[in-house]
């Protein structure tokens, strides 16, 4: 994090509400429940002669790390690093914790404009936006945005986007 | 339930009121020629479907291995199949109209599919060897519908006399050339006069390269694995009894060898003059013309308009002889890696002076720095490394020398490969196009047009943060949709993706 002489590019601007922070931490808890009875399955059912006895201790640590990690770092992490920014003339993101991804793409080039609620979304109040262009690669996906940025920014985009269309390809 | 030949007024997608100001000339349904049912039933197109249930009743009825019943089942399935023919011919009719392609099929279920004239991407008039037999050819509508799966974008008329379609082709690139947004087409009938200029014509001599092409090998190699399944499957009475020769023979062992790579390479030539025989391009107004194929004859039409740059790949046998490929990239193209191609083999020479015609040179490219080096030889030489590691322990407890062996040997083997594919790495930035290259097995390098691309992505993983470099991605509507300059240093991201793409908004990345 320190490392900033290191970054490729300028990060941009703005962060995420903190309401993000929830719901990652919700997702780390939801995930170290299944992962955790999937291994309790596992403890319980498979004889104490299994063939590899290492497992039975070994995986309850791994889900135990898991737990660590996607509920107590991984969320405050992400917060720190996720961006994002929308210029005059570009939809700006940066997003992931370890692998960094810097997404840009201009306005003109902007085909379509989604937005999506999913349900942990809805009670946290969040939404996505998706912006897409012609190319498979070269879609921005702003996450978690508050409900109704997310809405304004959706209808200031495809505005615009009509607007300087040239050929969008 | 009324046939598709009685219904000439009405047209779907022509919605009255909105037509053209002359008077609404709604073109009635054209059908395909009849002979396309002989074709269809000898290749079982429609009946092949019906295989999958055919088997439980098959299974059901039983089989005794007498001649009646394999006699019975080929007539059956003979007349089914020209039964689903002639039922497909009957229900199956298109519609050039004014403003857009109209088909209309299904046995059952009716499906109008509607093209409109300015989403049609390219026509193809492709020959098979028995629809020539029957003076028939088969026309692709290449149509771009976003990212709607491959096979969606297409529309196939299966079946016309050659001289209908010709017209078909040429009709519907001059109304696609006279939809709005394409002030610079030639007006209709036009397109027969104008001059050619030739870009490429393929030279029998290029053959040769064939036995060190991938793509070339392949096809003999599943032909051959196909007749090994054939033979497995024959019951043990059909196949003759022949004495195998003896392999502990070195000398037999030799000769085998030898005379399968001289069948394999002639396989390999073979298959590629089938495929290329005859190729040419040619630049015919505002669209670029392939033509190829031995038994299949090919016609590929693409827009010059939308074309935004090139590829130039090699593969590692190419590169030894200096043989290339050349693939157009093409906005809205589906299956772009059979239709984009331009140059399917040649000379090195022949391959790169064809991709200046497409984008100008963007310069001499510029090798990455030396941390991308040290990542390349890591990720090669790290599979050597753990199998020799492995290795050392199965020495030490099991004895088992000859893994180690194994791993020293690939670690060694795969140092070259890293320093190869380092090599391979490379990006430049000219006044109207870039390039980037990548690749070992196959060395890809693409050149664009500036205005290609459509956003920027960049991608530092922990490792690349510390060693200060990073990738990125130009996001292109064309070909693979994105690409990638490997480990590019971080200080030169902001310049690279500011040259690389036309206007200013690229300047939001610079620090």
């Amino acid at each position: 994090m320190s490392t900033d002489a290191a970054a490729p590019v300028r990060d941009p601007a703005w962060s995420l509400s903190r309401s993000a922070i929830g719901l990652w931490i919700t997702e780390g808890v939801l995930g170290t429940l299944l992962y955790g009875a999937l291994v309790a399955a596992f403890v319980l059912f498979v004889p104490v002669g299994g063939p590899v006895p290492v497992l039975r201790w070994v995986l309850p640590a791994l889900v135990a790390v898991y737990a660590v990690v996607a509920i107590g770092i991984r969320p405050w992490f992400r917060h720190r690093v996720h961006r994002w920014e929308v210029t005059a003339e570009a939809v700006y993101t940066l997003t992931g914790w370890l692998t960094r991804t810097w997404t840009l793409v201009p306005v003109s080039r902007i085909q379509t404009v989604d937005v999506t609620r999913g349900v942990l979304q809805q009670l946290f109040g969040l939404a996505t936006v998706a912006v897409l262009t012609a190319s498979s690669q070269g879609t921005v996906r702003v996450w978690h945005l508050e409900a109704d940025v997310a809405a304004r920014v959706a209808d200031d985009l495809a505005r615009r986007a009509e607007l300087v269309r040239d050929e969008a390809t | 339930m009324t046939g598709p030949g009685a219904q000439p007024g009405t047209w779907p997608g022509a919605e009255p009121g909105t037509g053209p100001p002359t008077p609404p000339q709604a073109p009635p349904g054209r059908r395909t020629s009849p002979r396309i049912v002989a074709v269809h039933t000898a290749t079982f197109r429609q009946a092949r479907q019906l295989v999958p249930a055919l088997i439980p009743v098959a299974a059901v009825v039983g089989f005794d291995d007498g001649l009646t019943t394999v006699v019975v089942l080929a007539v059956a399935i003979t007349a089914l199949s020209l039964a689903a023919a002639a039922l497909s011919w009957w229900r199956f009719s298109y519609a050039d109209g004014p403003t857009a392609v109209v088909v209309t099929r299904g046995l059952l279920a009716r499906s109008v599919r509607t093209v409109p004239n300015d989403r049609i991407r390219g026509v193809e008039v492709e020959t098979p060897l028995l629809h020539r037999l029957f003076g028939l050819v088969r026309v692709r509508v290449d149509a771009a519908a976003g990212s709607v799966g491959v096979n969606e974008e297409e529309v196939v008329v299966d079946g016309v006399p050659r001289a209908e379609g010709d017209r078909l082709r040429e009709s519907l690139l001059a109304r696609r050339g006279s939809a709005p947004g394409h002030a610079s087409a030639p007006a209709d009938g036009v397109a027969e006069e104008l001059p050619e200029e030739e870009f490429a014509r393929f030279d029998n001599r290029w053959l040769l390269y064939a036995p060190l092409v991938g793509s070339y090998l392949v096809v003999p190699l599943a032909a051959v694995g196909t007749l090994f399944r054939f033979l497995d499957e024959l019951p043990d009475g059909l196949v003759p009894r022949l004495d195998g020769p003896d392999l502990s023979d070195v000398q037999v062992v030799v000769v085998a060898v030898v005379l399968a790579a001289v069948l394999l390479a002639l396989a390999a030539v073979v298959g590629a003059a089938v495929v290329n025989w005859r190729f040419r391009l040619v630049r015919r107004g505002g669209s670029l013309v392939a033509v190829r194929g031995l038994l299949t004859r090919r016609h590929t039409e693409l827009e010059v308009d939308r074309i935004r740059g090139g590829t130039l790949s090699e593969g590692l046998g190419m590169r030894w002889v200096g043989a290339a490929r050349v693939n157009a990239l093409v906005t809205g193209l589906g299956q772009a890696n059979r239709r984009g191609q331009l140059l399917p083999l040649g000379p090195r020479s022949e391959a790169e002076a064809l991709l200046r015609r497409l984008a100008d040179d963007p310069g001499v490219l510029r090798s990455h720095p030396p941390a991308a080096l040290r990542r390349r030889l890591v990720r090669a030489v790290s599979a050597g490394l753990l199998l020799t590691s492995a290795g050392g322990i199965a020495t030490a407890t099991l004895g088992w020398w000859w893994v180690l062996a194994a791993g020293v040997a690939l670690t060694v083997l795969s140092v070259p490969m890293g320093i190869g594919r380092y090599r391979s790495l490379g990006h430049a930035a000219g006044p109207r196009t870039f390039s980037v290259r990548s690749g070992w097995l196959v060395r890809e390098q693409a050149v664009l047009q500036r205005r290609a691309v459509v956003g920027w992505q960049v991608r530092q993983s922990v490792s690349q943060r510390r060693q200060g470099v990073a990738t990125v991605v130009a996001c292109v509507g064309a070909g693979s949709g994105g690409y990638a300059a490997v480990d590019l240093a971080a200080g030169d991201v902001a310049g690279f993706t500011g040259a690389a793409s036309s206007g200013t908004w690229a300047g939001t990345l610079a620090p």
